[in-house]
């Protein structure tokens, strides 16, 4: 209860003018690109950190976080009423939600998907509130060791629960960890990979990959299939909104269930796009009313954006006392942090308490702010969703390269950006998850010199990883998770082989 | 039409190379242990590694016909692949144009051929949305953030 002080002090910070001002620029634009198919949250996150470059470092991470909760929200929108999910986490949303919206009944889906987000949303920041301070306080505590045995089980979490084929993500990984490493090298000062191209002795910015990974990649994915914006009825019921609200302490256990496994999957780099989907899959195993989902039932909308709004909320507790990032959002959130002058990391909660307690408290209001900008802004958003996607793709393609070149006035990274592009585009059509590797690159030097700095302590003895109990721990839990895709494999041919279901194949779809 | 396994094998050979250069290149800057700790390369070296291993088996399972894949066997349809070519070829052209004209006449003109030239609107309203596109990036970037986008060399050569 002794943080209860500090967040108050928080508040004080976020509930100012000028930062509920930056909440709302930051709400409407993460609804924006969360309803905009080719726009993600990852991408329009990188876009606005050039411009905050200025700005005090709350002020500038209220705005991107704002950003964050609103792309969620902004998913979810076109997910109901469009069967379009603007983001990859809103995916299992479209399940029950556009059938609902479709049988006349928009409001309530909507309102229920919001009222749901909330929950999760407030269920991770409450998470944070009174778990970020008491990991970090750990964390102090930690050597380079046990820092590298952190990130590799935050990695091989990755591998063992991120829910694309193994070694599809440990390539994914490497990868990043290899570009990553472009560029001079922090220890040594030696310039290392840049394939003969001297201009990559600056290294590859992670926002130049996330350009193309995200926006051009998925809109190469989204020109392919041809939208058909079959909108429903777009107006607000205001009655039944708080009517809908009303109802949803009778899903208690639901909402329950569902931001438990979002915080989990949260804090384990899974993402929210793996905490929805699981979160879907388990609430139809154990629903009553299981059978009925897939045709706009309550649960199949709880469940889903529940652990959405949890896992993307928590994503950001990794974040702030390790310096791990949660989320492919989130590691874009710590590259800013690093480049305000900020280090993630557990002395962030010493230094720069204010930062710290400000953004926390910022997470509360921002959802409210939130939660109320998005029902009142559906008609407008929904709207949007009608101009052609011909006039919208080169719009966003300019903003792509136009993003990629301000990182730092480079033509070559405008053409690595669409290079990406082409990777990522390839990685999603073959279910390569794209997450794990813009989360190498982000923190791929820190790991390294994790791992470098405990060689040099232990002479170049594997043996510091086995040092102590703790760093004991981290290890055989990251091995036991790499091993357990191999595991399951093993044992699959003992039980009967599962028929192959749409569902799955959704799922695989999206996986980032 | 593209099938599946080519498209698996291509992005397999893709990963591939980029992991046997990252693996030579790092060769370079030495690999193992030195009196100043670890190399500089040990850790590019691992990782290329483990990208050829990775990209090798990610091969592999593409050639053979697995449950999984022969799900779906095309990845891409003939019309999928004119839609796919249709947005990047444009937007190849666009990127390679910026050192040239500059980025706002060449997103001018790359707003208008997209538009006009497949008549997905008139001529008129694709001027109009060309320069809309290239005004507001100006205002934008140049006078309120002040980032300076490329010029080209075009403008350069009438002293612009």
């Amino acid at each position: 209860m002794d943080n209860l002080p500090e967040l108050l002090h928080g508040f004080t910070i976020a509930v100012t003018v000028p930062h509920l001002a930056l909440m709302c620029v930051g709400v409407l634009l993460g609804i924006l690109v969360g309803v905009l198919p080719g726009l993600g949250a990852p991408n329009g996150v990188s876009l606005l950190l050039p411009l905050t470059f200025g700005m005090q470092p709350v002020s500038a991470i209220i705005l991107l976080s704002s950003m964050y909760w609103g792309a969620l929200f902004g998913g979810s929108v076109t997910s109901i009423l469009f069967n379009i999910p603007g983001e990859p986490s809103s995916v299992a949303t479209t399940f029950d939600g556009y059938p609902m919206a479709r049988d006349g009944r928009p409001t309530t889906a909507l309102a229920t998907a919001f009222g749901s987000a909330a929950f999760g949303a407030l269920v991770g920041v409450i998470l944070i509130t009174f778990l970020a301070s008491w990991v970090a306080e750990v964390a102090l505590a930690f050597g380079p060791a046990e820092y590298f045995a952190v990130y590799f089980l935050a990695f091989a979490s990755f591998v063992g629960m991120g829910g694309a084929a193994p070694i599809k993500t440990v390539v994914a990984l490497a990868i990043g960890f290899a570009i990553a490493a472009i560029g001079i090298d922090t220890v040594s000062g030696s310039v290392r990979l840049t394939m003969g191209v001297d201009e990559l002795v600056k290294g590859v910015n992670f926002v130049v990959a996330v350009m193309g990974l995200f926006g051009i990649g998925e809109l190469l994915v989204a020109v392919e299939e041809e939208f058909h914006a079959r909108a429903v009825s777009s107006k607000i019921d205001w009655r039944e909104v708080f009517r809908a609200v009303g109802r949803l302490p009778r899903h208690a256990l639901a909402l329950l269930r569902s931001a438990a496994i979002g915080c989990w999957m949260g804090i384990t780099p899974g993402g929210p796009t793996a905490a929805s989907f699981m979160s879907y899959g388990i609430a139809r195993r154990f629903s009553r009313r299981g059978r009925y989902f897939g045709t706009g039932e309550v649960e199949g909308i709880i469940s889903p954006e529940t652990a959405d709004h949890a896992a993307g909320t928590s994503a950001l507790l990794p974040m702030l006392s390790l310096g791990i990032p949660g989320s492919a959002t989130a590691a874009v959130m710590m590259g800013g942090l690093m480049i305000w002058g900020l280090n993630p990391g557990p002395m962030l909660f010493v230094d720069q308490k204010d930062f710290v307690w400000g953004l926390i408290a910022s997470m509360y209001v921002g959802n409210i702010v939130a939660v109320a900008l998005v029902l009142l802004t559906v008609p407008v958003f929904a709207a949007l969703m009608r101009i052609p996607f011909v006039i919208i793709a080169p719009l966003i393609v300019i903003i792509c390269v136009v993003g990629a070149y301000s990182v730092s006035n480079s033509y070559l990274d405008v053409v690595m950006m669409l290079g990406f592009g082409i990777v990522g585009y390839l990685f999603k059509k073959l279910f390569y998850p794209l997450a794990p590797l813009v989360l190498a690159i982000v923190i791929g030097d820190k790991a390294e010199d994790a791992f470098r700095q405990s060689m040099l302590m232990s002479k170049g003895s594997l043996g510091i990883f086995f040092a102590n109990k703790l760093v004991t721990c981290l290890i055989v839990g990251g091995i036991a998770l790499l091993l357990l895709p191999l595991v399951l494999q093993l044992a699959r041919p003992f039980r009967k082989p599962a028929p192959p279901t749409n569902e799955t194949t959704a799922q695989e779809k999206v996986i980032i | 039409m593209i099938s599946r396994r080519a498209l698996e094998l291509a992005t397999a050979i893709l990963t591939g190379s980029f992991g046997v250069a990252v693996v030579v290149q790092s060769l370079d800057n030495g690999i193992g242990w030195s009196s100043a700790g670890v190399d500089a390369g040990t850790f590019p070296f691992l990782t290329g590694i483990i990208i050829v291993s990775g990209s090798l088996y990610n091969l592999v399972r593409g050639v053979l016909p697995a449950a999984s894949l022969a799900n779906v066997p095309i990845a891409i349809t003939p019309l999928e692949l004119r839609r796919l070519t249709s947005l990047f070829v444009p937007a190849a052209i666009f990127v390679a144009a910026i050192p040239l004209l500059g980025m706002y006449l060449a997103s001018a003109l790359y707003v208008f051929a997209v538009l006009a030239i497949p008549r997905h609107q008139s001529v008129p309203r694709a001027l109009a949305m060309a320069a809309a596109t290239a005004l507001g990036l100006y205002v934008v970037f140049e006078r309120m953030f002040q980032v300076s986008l490329p010029h080209g060399a075009l403008a350069a050569a009438f002293g612009l």
